[in-house]
């Protein structure tokens, strides 16, 4: 589907109706692409009664740093757990590296590395027991797992930390352990759910640098958070995603002059945010005065 | 008064009854009493919202036949205790009644250890978030743990006594019944008292193997014990026996032991009992106010433990904290540090069966719940060969008695092999995003689950030679035989059960896990099925007198069950993928 920015209603309301999806078709293919790294057509789940995605279809490109972003309960965490596996779609087609996921999900898995919402740790194993375990689980032989083990802990600062068991770590502690993780077998398409949840600064600079450096080498990254700022610097490639449905696709700056045109006085696309972009699309709620609400809090 | 920005805030906001709620920390203050309520919603709640699922009306099935069995089992033992103290009442024989109240006592506090496996209870420890008492908080303690299997079969044999009493001499119900409600508290408190210490010395490593050490101890204990008190008891003639019962009733020991136990609670309650029957109501209130004095400190005992529950003490993370102080003071360098780990132990090969054997022995050492529940039947071994000595006085032991001892001891492993994913918590997520199939995971699984079963029943053969003699080799030949067969079918139904009604293990605790009834139900069931069919091969075999026969016969049954088993674990990829969200949602689930 596919509509002009014009259907958007001005910037911080609510639009009427679920807005439309904002897509720029020429990012779907890069032309010397053979495949797509992610390709979803018509992606549904269902439970129960309620859809929680619904017919979602996006591309992903080799090479893309891809921001995945929703309000809370939009059915961003249901997505990435059909694309790896987690979750069996109720209808709709997923490929990978231009492979079906369902006919081909052993293959697949071995190339690609997964940050899940419940990052998948176990608790009674230390970091680098833990290490070990993905390690071969990932098909990798003994040495280059301990090599491999032994240069993550150190690069996410967790080597001094090698007897304390995983369920003892903080939260953010255990968030760099999982993604360690899940780049141990050095996978070719990353998907991070809320990585950076509950990590320090200086962790999460060197978490996106090293990111970064695997965008450099040709990797692919889905990331899924909340947090804008780090989508808005590391993201060229974002989709959002409410109430189930895809109602923004494209390059950030398509999507930035695209909301920027919606809006009245036609602000510069250039001043806004991507806070601004996002509230624009699925809507602020209602601006009323929240300083009177809730009174009996201090 | 306390003022913010001149305004008085004593009531600021507040209307009569919030300010009672507010104001109230007493056992049954507004506030407290307003906790109870809320909780008890909470409960009903939960449960009325697991019916939505077809797994928890099913579930609710099973919790009611596991409840009706029992009480069947502890209307069986409450009737043959009400029978034994309305013959002491009758024949006025009240100096025996002691015994009726050691043998509750034992029932109560050993019924929670040999069937640890089968225990569920409410974990607590997350209200602490809120303005909870301690008072209150020892309390619901107390309270959640009402419905559990000991207090159940201990309450029934209780009620049985007051029923045979009463019969016998009506005069005396307010007596036994006020003995009976304190004898009662006393046991209450002490079986929580008992596994809220067992989780807190098993949490770490010094003190776990100082209680082994005492465990093994007790165990040596017992086989030297045995001989000492039945001396030659097996081919004694009933007079000799009856000779010898009372040369070791009229031994200074026996009565040393018979004067101690008087000051025990069974003992005080007996003698209560005793000087109640025999109008000497002051005599009797003094034995009463000791035994109130042993629950209170018994309430003490699991006060003490509970108070550093309500404190913050996290028994996972204490002895963990401590060592990481411990090596960051050392400052070894860091790929000095990595390396020392690199010389660990490792299981050979590098595959993934390698690697999840690996990490299934390091979490199963990690892992109270399992450790305790393989070790504990152990000591059914013994009590069940002691039976069977016991028995034997009057004449040959069975030839069953060698493979029903180690056949008990494997009851353990219905945790391990039922509910085999459920200490993975969030990691299960891992066997499914990983290019492993689940097949792998479970076979690997399966490999050291069988290998542990091995070890154990060895054990369980050995204790059971040194108690009851060596046993003849075609019943030794039959024995392995019959477990040849129980093992895979254990396997087959266990992996079903795995991937289809899992739960999750708090890996630091004995006590006070969830559970599932309808697995643990089913697996009971399994139980009782292959000891069956052992029953009936070993009785058609030995009618005919061949017991030769047993063997093959139980190889036929294992060959059908290992081929069983191969279908469940080839199509354990198919259960795990209908059942991911299940598995997922379920085993992720916060403590």
């Amino acid at each position: 589907m596919q509509t002009s920015p014009g259907n958007f209603q001005s910037s911080f309301r609510r639009p009427a109706s679920t807005p439309a999806l904002i897509q720029t078709p020429t990012l779907l293919f890069l032309p010397h692409m053979e495949f797509a790294a992610i390709q979803t057509h018509g992606l549904t789940r269902r439970f129960g009664e309620f859809t929680a995605v619904d017919g979602v279809t996006f591309s992903v490109a080799p090479g893309q740093f891809f921001g995945f972003l929703g309000p809370n309960g939009a059915g961003k965490s249901t997505t990435i757990k059909m694309l790896t596996g987690l979750l069996e779609p109720s209808a709709g087609t997923i490929e990978i590296l231009g492979k079906p996921f369902s006919a081909s999900a052993l293959d697949l898995k071995r190339q690609i590395g997964v940050v899940p919402e419940g990052m998948a740790l176990f608790g009674r194993l230390t970091a680098p027991e833990y290490l070990r375990f993905v390690g071969r689980m990932y098909g990798l032989d003994r040495e280059t797992t301990n090599q491999r083990t032994q240069e993550l802990l150190e690069f996410m600062q967790l080597a001094n930390e090698t007897r304390k068991l995983v369920t003892d770590f903080s939260h953010g502690m255990q968030k760099k352990l999982a993604l360690a993780a899940a780049v141990i077998h050095g996978p070719r398409v990353l998907f991070l759910d809320e990585p950076f949840e509950g990590v320090d600064a200086i962790a999460a600079g060197m978490l996106k640098a090293m990111l970064q450096g695997m965008i450099n080498r040709g990797a692919t990254i889905f990331l899924t958070t909340h947090v804008l700022e780090i989508v808005e610097r590391l993201c060229s490639h974002v989709a959002i995603i409410h109430q189930g449905r895809l109602v923004a696709n494209g390059p950030l700056e398509e999507l930035r002059a695209g909301v920027a045109s919606t809006l009245p006085g036609a602000q510069s696309a250039q001043r806004l945010t991507l806070e601004e972009i996002f509230l624009s699309i699925v809507g602020a709620g209602d601006q009323q005065d929240l300083s009177q609400e809730l009174s009996w809090l201090a | 008064m306390a003022r913010i920005n001149g305004a008085r805030i004593d009531n600021a906001g507040m209307d009569g009854a919030q300010q009672a709620l507010a104001t109230g920390g007493g056992l049954l203050s507004p506030l407290a009493r307003a906790q109870y309520a809320a909780l008890a919603r909470l409960r009903w709640r939960v449960f009325v919202n697991g019916l939505r699922s077809k797994l928890g009306a099913f579930e609710l099935g099973a919790r009611v036949v596991a409840y009706v069995m029992y009480g069947i089992l502890g209307l069986g033992l409450g009737a043959g205790a009400g029978a034994i103290a309305y013959s002491l009442a009758d024949s006025q024989n009240w100096q025996y009644s002691p015994i009726v109240f050691w043998v509750v006592c034992l029932i109560w506090q050993v019924v929670p250890i040999m069937l640890a496996s089968f225990q569920e209870q409410f974990d607590l420890s997350s209200l602490l978030r809120f303005p909870v008492g301690f008072r209150s908080f020892f309390l619901l303690y107390v309270v959640f743990g009402l419905s559990d299997l000991s207090t159940i079969i201990g309450g029934l044999c209780c009620f049985g006594i007051l029923v045979g009493v009463t019969a016998a001499r009506p005069d005396l119900f307010v007596w036994t019944a006020l003995i009976l409600a304190i004898f009662a508290a006393f046991n209450i408190l002490m079986v929580r008292a008992v596994f809220a210490w067992i989780d807190r010395w098993l949490s770490q490593r010094k003190t776990r193997e100082i209680l082994g050490a005492i465990f093994m101890v007790l165990i040596l204990s017992m086989q030297l014990m045995n001989p000492a008190v039945w001396q030659h008891g097996h081919r004694a003639s009933g007079k000799r026996q009856q000779q010898q019962i009372q040369q070791m009733l009229a031994s200074p020991w026996v009565k040393t032991a018979n004067e101690v136990q008087e000051w025990l609670p069974p003992g005080l309650a007996g003698v209560a009992l005793r000087q109640a029957a025999s109008q000497q109501p002051a005599p009797a209130l003094g034995s009463l106010g000791v035994l109130g004095l042993f629950v209170v400190a018994a309430g003490s005992v699991l006060g003490l433990r509970l108070r550093a529950e309500y404190h913050g003490e996290n028994l996972g993370a204490a002895p963990a904290l401590k060592k990481s102080a411990k090596n960051s003071a050392k400052a070894v360098p860091v790929r000095e540090k990595t390396a020392e780990r690199e010389g660990d132990w490792r299981f050979g090969g590098s595959g993934p069966i390698a690697a999840i054997i690996e990490k299934e022995i390091r979490s199963l050492l990690r892992t109270l719940p399992l450790l305790y529940a393989v070790g504990a039947p152990l000591v059914l071994v013994l009590v069940i060969s002691g039976s069977f000595i016991r028995g034997a006085s009057r004449g040959p032991a069975p030839l069953v008695a060698f493979p029903l001892c180690v056949f008990f001891a494997q009851i353990g492993f219905r945790m391990l092999f039922s509910n085999n994913l459920g200490t993975e918590g969030a990691g299960i997520q891992l066997y499914f995003l990983s290019p492993t199939p689940m097949r792998t995971v479970m076979l690997a699984k399966n490999l050291l689950h069988s290998a542990v079963f091995v070890v154990v029943l060895v054990i369980a053969g050995l204790l059971a030679t040194l108690r009851l003699g060596e046993p003849g080799a075609v019943v030794v030949a039959a024995t392995i035989a019959w477990l040849l067969f129980v093992l895979p079918c254990n396997l087959a139904v266990g992996n079903i059960f795995s991937l289809t009604m899992p739960y999750r293990i708090n890996p630091g605790r004995i006590s006070r896990q969830r559970g599932s009834q309808a697995s643990t139900l089913l697996s009971l069931l399994l139980q009782v099925g292959v000891l069956a069919v052992g029953a009936l091969v070993f009785e058609l075999c030995s009618i005919g007198g061949m017991m030769w026969l047993t063997v093959p016969i139980f190889l036929a049954l294992t060959v059908v069950a290992v081929f069983v088993w191969l279908r469940i674990l080839g199509n354990s990829d198919d259960i795990a993928s209908q059942h991911k969200d299940l598995l997922i949602a379920t085993l992720m689930k916060a403590d």
